[in-house]
């Protein structure tokens, strides 16, 4: 305690005593106290999330939760990241025993959806799921199983049963695509999208320009960098068709239209260029941009146009020095001697004598950019001229960062959006140092849980071995391609072990067996620019082998047993309930749901497992490089009722299918991918050969596991996680998510990423080994996307006149708040659509009258909010809210069409590949057409 | 700073930034897990945040009436009815989870619909595309130097406390007469029916008394809350409000004398009818600002902006520097104990 602090504590005493209203006071003093307090923290998928709290405990229930408040200043001059929590972290406590809580296992008594229920016994529901799954694996082989990674309730859903699963040959389906949180932008140029800096890195930005977010509703707890930026001379610009809050609180707001960022941000790109303030030397050096490409075939030009049997990744520039075509060099970004040209055009004699006309890109990329001049770009955006001139300079000028919300992952062409804001920042040197960049989220760090998820053996030994293993991998892949990074090498694992079963890319599931491909297929609902129909491009995909071994289940596998663990898929997937109750519920045999509260999932379920809350069991958050920290959250008090932790339920399942499959002479099997399985001995493979039997035993193998791979200090165990709550990360470690950071963890500066690139000259993972912005690939060159561009949004849904939007929303970090008795009080109770106060007048719609939004796909009811802010024929219904808040249980998610963009694809090209979180089709919610009409005003 | 109680009369204050404030209400539910979880406290909200322009909870408390005219004459108002304040709405949960029925239920407030409660106009605001604005004011009790609420209470129930100027009342003398919430012109204070007590902000005294910072305060997720003693001119507040004038208080017009200030909001400009900036002019009227916090917003607002100039230009400022409170620490003046480190007797 201060001096000061002291002080003042000690004249409270004193008055205190003569108080003249003792009694009265003394009642209050009583309400704060409490008898014990523990560390906690909300392990869902809030990200950045990994609010340190405190929880408080009085006679054995849990009263309250505050945020801790102690990180320590990193870097000197940057404001410290306290006290970090809002308000759905700072009521957690009321969701222990709220009406939703799930405290007995269910099993359905009626028809699915009905609200009947019998409470059975833990072995009766775990016998009863085991028996299906068995039925199911004897009958369809184990890819008939699918849990589908919801994103809460992680480590201990991929520790837990992810390994559980990977053990039985289940498939569990890519999390990322399951809620639509990659950057195919940021992949496509990096070749990675999970970059990240420092949540307090933003503080170093002289500019920061916001774009498709609105970070007051979706980051609260570290949004105060903005303001303090600004405070600090930072001018802050937001891009948004409404003026959301976001848009309040900061130097300039620009309205643009819907779907629009690629043009100001292409126009802008135009004006740099033409006033010739781009920085060269980032350009030559950092980016494709100087890449020769022949003028006919619009590819890059490859050691293998040049040379029979030359390489299809080394590619040229023109050395301005020498005059010569010259090898662009792939081991570093280091150029030496050589100057890369920007301009001009160049003959080169191709490997069967001809002679091609080869151009910089960046050539390519002035042509390109003449139709986007502001006063044209200003027809399609709605941003002003003079705004995109004003801006262009300032980025030219200034140490600019980009916040790219996840809407922009979340249109059809956003991926457009991200490359041109991407193209913006590479044209100015825009990446790589403090205040600068523009990212997305990430995990890593947190070695021992990914370990456990894999290891066979307990102990350090096995964790040596195994990473001994790893380093040999490691080496043989440097030593098969010398110019390799430490970053490459260890994708180029992880994407050769993709197909030995890991997660899955579920885009083939949705595809094959849950009705997406007729939506996909749909010309009307999709892009103009598409050539051909979705299934040719399938089709083309298989035949090539760009997704084999990760596109499952096969065709002929129908799906039979479905888990949904710390998810809520009927609200989360687009087109949710319309698609998935109607295509797959009918195919399956079981459906179990384990969680701590009763989702829509869950109601729809055949049984319903009831999990942990948090502050009921220890847990960690996954950490992210957006914090830095490795956060723990105690066991407060015991699970409610009858729930269990997700690692018991795990253990017993493992337990019972082994009973269950002796009982019935049944053990060895092989999946149809041919890899061999075996039930017999799975407890003890779970348990590590009988030495993980609780989470604390787990955890402890995790925590000592992180301290071998050396991200976390020597000594670090259960025990001090217990006392100190939270520690700071010292190092990367071993994941390919960390390294991907590409910058040196300093424990008293922010963290930007990308800084070995720039200062060591490290290349990228990409094809081109350099941050691209031209994708040469046909069917990329065929829809006219080589080059970022802009494109208008697809008419998904139908040709109706308003668009629907969405975004995260304030109340609840995914659905599991919405039905938060305090926080449905801190709103109008129920869900709403926010619609422009002209649009509402013109539709006969009054504040709080219910309306129906219809499209192509169906219908939902939901009452109006009328206000200004709306774009006109802009209709906003923000995500999470959960369908059974709706009339019908039928929300905005389900008259989204879920399409993905068939370039995403494509592959059999450098990075376009599929690893964890990365490279994949994700389906679009954003910009979904639809009519609005007053739900009394519905026609007969 | 020392001594609360050799006598003279100290004075706690609150400056609320209104460009940090995002309207998360993390305060308002803090302050409600902490102290109005009680049978009768259900619908109270001691802390609550409304976006502006909007009509505030209670429901058009601007027009109730109280505080105290020209002539510092004791004004009472009206009680707000139970609907203008909004009640704690039920939620038919088991008759969408187990009663059998089906997709034919949904979940919604029990009863007829609500017609307020207290964020209903959540971010509808004024003004018209793409100009329309709006931001977020939090309120609590003002502590006010003249709380017209003590003198409007027929049982001295009501007091003000010499060592932090604390508005506070005496439940066993309270009789709910009510006539503190017609005298409080803020209309923050509510009346518990179960007990037959009224109830207010007690600007968490038990931890100001253990050197911890409010709750609003300490769990504001914008960092927005300072809090010190007023008569302390090393502290935040006193510098905000008395040095530098860049906070003011809500309607000093209601001669109360508000110990709550206001740091007012910087909204961006507007746009003109062909989509170019008008430097000139701030999205949220002057005239508006002026009619919440009076003329003091208006150099309130000049100085803001000058000292943010100052840092574009690469100049110092103080003004600047206490605002973005490098450590969060200093945003509360002595009361920044982490309060998991007491341990009860």
């Amino acid at each position: 305690m201060e001096e000061a602090t002291r002080s003042i504590v000690r004249d409270y005493e004193r008055s205190r005593a003569t108080s003249p209203h003792p009694a009265s006071e003394e009642r209050y003093r009583r309400i704060w106290r409490w008898d014990k307090v523990v560390w906690g923290t909300h392990t869902v998928d809030c990200y950045p999330g990994n609010c340190p709290m405190r929880v408080y405990v009085r006679d054995g229930k849990i009263v309250r939760e505050e945020q801790a408040g102690n990180f320590p200043v990193i870097e000197r001059g940057v404001p410290d990241m306290n006290p970090l929590g809002c308000q759905k972290g700072v009521c957690w406590s009321q969701t222990i025993d709220a009406p939703d809580r799930l405290l007995y296992p269910l099993r359905r008594a009626g028809e699915r959806g009905e609200g009947r229920w019998q409470r059975v016994s833990w072995d009766d529901a775990l016998t009863a799921i085991a028996d299906s799954m068995l039925d199911a694996i004897q009958e369809n082989g184990p890819e008939s199983i699918i849990e589908l990674l919801g994103a809460e309730g992680v480590p201990w859903n991929m520790v837990g049963l992810g390994r559980l699963f990977r053990m039985v040959g289940a498939l569990v389906t890519d999390v990322n695509a399951e809620i639509n949180d990659f950057s195919p932008g940021l992949y496509l140029t990096f070749g990675k999208f999970n970059l990240c800096s420092s949540l307090d890195d933003a503080f170093h930005s002289e500019l920061i320009l916001i774009f498709q977010a609105n970070p007051v509703y979706t980051v609260m707890a570290s949004y105060h960098y903005m303001v303090e930026a600004r405070y600090n001379g930072t001018e802050v610009v937001i891009f948004a068709p409404d003026c959301s809050p976001s848009t309040q609180l900061v130097d300039y707001h620009l309205p643009v239209k819907t779907g629009t960022d690629a043009a100001w941000a292409l126009s802008m790109c135009k004006v740099i260029i033409d006033e010739g303030i781009y920085n060269a030397t980032f350009v030559k050096e950092q980016t494709d941009l100087p890449f020769l490409a022949r003028t006919d075939t619009g590819h890059f030009l490859r050691e293998s146009d040049l040379k029979a049997g030359g390489s299809d990744e080394q590619f040229y520039v023109f050395d301005a020095r020498s005059k010569k075509v010259v090898e662009a060099p792939r081991a570093s970004l280091a150029l030496g001697d050589v100057d890369p040209a920007l301009s001009g055009r160049y003959d080169v004699t191709l490997a069967n004598g001809t002679r091609a006309s080869v151009t910089p890109v960046f050539e390519l990329l002035r042509e390109h950019l003449k139709a986007y001049d502001p006063e044209s770009a200003a027809k399609i955006c709605g941003v002003h001229p003079d705004q995109i001139r004003r801006l262009a300079r300032k980025v030219a000028t200034k140490r600019t960062g980009v916040w790219a919300g996840g809407t922009s992952l979340k249109y059809f062409h956003g991926d457009l959006m991200v490359r041109s804001l991407t193209l913006l920042l590479g044209l100015t040197g825009n990446w790589g140092r403090k205040g600068t960049g523009i990212g997305c989220w990430s995990i890593g760090m947190f070695d021992g849980l990914m370990l456990l998820a894999q290891k066979e053996q307990p102990g350090p030994d096995a964790t040596r071995e195994f990473l001994a293993m790893r380093d040999g991998m490691i080496a043989a892949l440097r030593a098969e391609d010398p110019t390799r990074t430490e970053e490459m090498c260890r994708i180029e694992m992880v994407c050769r072990m993709a197909g030995l079963g890991g997660m899955i890319p579920p885009a083939f599931f949705w595809y094959r067996h849950c009705g997406y491909r007729d939506n996909w297929n749909r010309k009307e609902w999709g892009d103009p620019t598409m050539a051909r129909p979705f299934d040719d491009y399938m089709r083309e995909a298989m035949e090539k082998g760009w997704w084999t071994d990760v596109a499952l289940p096969q065709q002929d596998v129908p799906p039979r047993v479905l888990i949904q663990a710390g998810g809520n898929t009927l609200r989360r997937v687009r087109g949710g309930q319309n698609m998935l109750l109607t295509h797959l519920w009918p195919q399956l045999n079981t459906i179990v749901t384990m969680d701590f509260r009763m989702s829509t999932t869950a109601l729809q379920s055949d049984f319903v497992l009831p999990v942990a809350n948090h502050y009921e069991a220890p847990r960690f958050h996954i950490p992210s490089p957006h914090m830095l920290t490795l956060i723990y959250s105690d066991r407060a008090t015991p699970p409610a009722g009858e729930a269990k932790t997700e690692w018991e339920i795990a253990r017993l399942l493992a337990a019972k299918l082994s009973e269950r499959a002796k009982a019935r002479g049944f053990s060895a099997y092989q999946s149809k991918r041919g890899m061999a399985y075996d039930l017999s001995d799975l407890t003890r493979r779970f348990t590590l050969g009988g030495t993980l039997i609780t989470e604390e035993d787990a955890s402890e193998e995790m925590l000592r596991d992180t301290v071998i791979c050396g991200t976390i200090p020597e000594g670090t165990d259960l025990q001090a996680m217990r006392e100190q709550g939270y520690l700071r990360f010292t190092d990367w470690g071993i994941s390919p998510f960390a390294i991907n950071q590409a910058s040196d963890l300093k424990s008293d500066e922010t963290h930007a990423h990308s800084r070995w690139h720039v200062e060591k000259k490290l290349p990228y993972p990409t094809l081109t080994r350099r941050a691209q912005f031209y994708i040469d690939h046909d069917w990329f060159l065929e829809a006219g996307e080589a080059l970022p561009v802009h494109k208008d949004n697809p008419k998904m849904g139908g040709d109706h006149p308003f668009v629907l939007t969405s975004g995260h929303n304030r109340w609840s970090v995914h659905s599991m708040n919405t039905t938060n008795p305090l926080l449905l009080r801190t709103h109008r109770g129920q869900p709403h659509a926010v619609i422009n106060t002209d649009d509402a007048r013109a539709h006969g719609i009054a504040d709080g009258d219910e309306v129906r939004v219809w499209n192509d796909m169906g219908e939902f009811f939901v009452p109006a909010k009328v206000a200004p802010n709306v774009m006109p024929g802009q209709i906003i219904v923000y995500n999470g809210w959960e369908p059974y808040m709706f009339r019908n249980w039928r929300g905005p998610m389900d008259i989204e069409p879920g399409l993905v963009k068939w370039l995403h694809l494509a592959g059999g090209y450098g990075h376009l590949r599929y690893w964890a979180l990365q490279w994949q089709p994700t389906p679009v919610d954003r910009a979904v057409r639809v009519n609005i009409a007053r739900s009394d005003a519905r026609p007969a | 700073m020392t001594a609360a109680n050799n006598g003279q009369q100290r004075q706690l204050a609150w400056v609320f930034d209104l460009n940090r404030c995002i309207g998360c209400q993390t305060c308002s539910v803090a302050c409600k897990v902490l102290w109005t979880q009680d049978e009768g406290t259900e619908n109270m909200w001691w802390c609550s945040v409304n976006t502006q322009p909007g009509r505030g909870t209670p429901r058009d408390y601007e027009q109730m009436g109280g505080g105290y005219d020209a002539n510092g004459k004791l004004v009472l108002g009206r009680l707000p009815t139970a609907e203008e304040v909004g009640a704690a709405w039920n939620f038919n949960f088991q008759d969408v989870y187990a009663a059998g029925k089906g997709q034919a239920e949904f979940l919604h407030p029990s009863g007829s619909g609500p017609a307020w409660g207290m964020n209903w106009d959540e971010d509808q605001g004024a003004g018209t595309y793409p100009n329309a604005y709006f931001f977020y004011l939090p309120r609590i009790c003002n502590h006010c130097t003249r709380p017209s609420c003590v003198e409007a209470c027929p049982n001295h129930a009501m007091y003000k406390r010499a060592e932090d100027g604390l508005v506070l009342r005496d439940e066993d003398r309270c009789r709910g007469a009510q006539d503190c919430m017609r005298a409080c012109p803020y209309r923050k204070i509510y009346f518990n029916t179960t007990r037959g007590v009224s109830q207010h902000c007690i600007g968490c005294f038990p931890r100001i008394e253990k050197g911890v910072a409010p709750a609003c305060a300490r769990q504001c997720s914008g960092r927005a809350v300072f809090v010190g003693f007023m008569d302390d001119a090393d502290s935040a507040v006193h510098k905000f409000v008395r040095q530098w004038g860049v906070a003011v208080p809500l309607h000093p017009e209601w001669n109360t004398e508000p110990n709550v200030f206001y740091i007012p909001p910087l909204s961006p400009p507007r746009i003109r009818p062909d989509g170019s900036i008008d430097e000139s002019e701030r999205r949220i009227p002057m005239s508006y600002l002026e009619s919440l916090f009076g003329p003091g917003v208006r150099p309130a607002l000049q100085t803001l902006e000058n000292e943010i100039g100052k840092r574009r230009r690469g100049q110092p400022s103080e003004v600047m520097n206490t605002l973005i409170a490098y450590e969060w620490k200093e945003m509360f003046g002595p009361f920044t104990r982490d309060p998991a480190e007491i341990t009860w007797k």
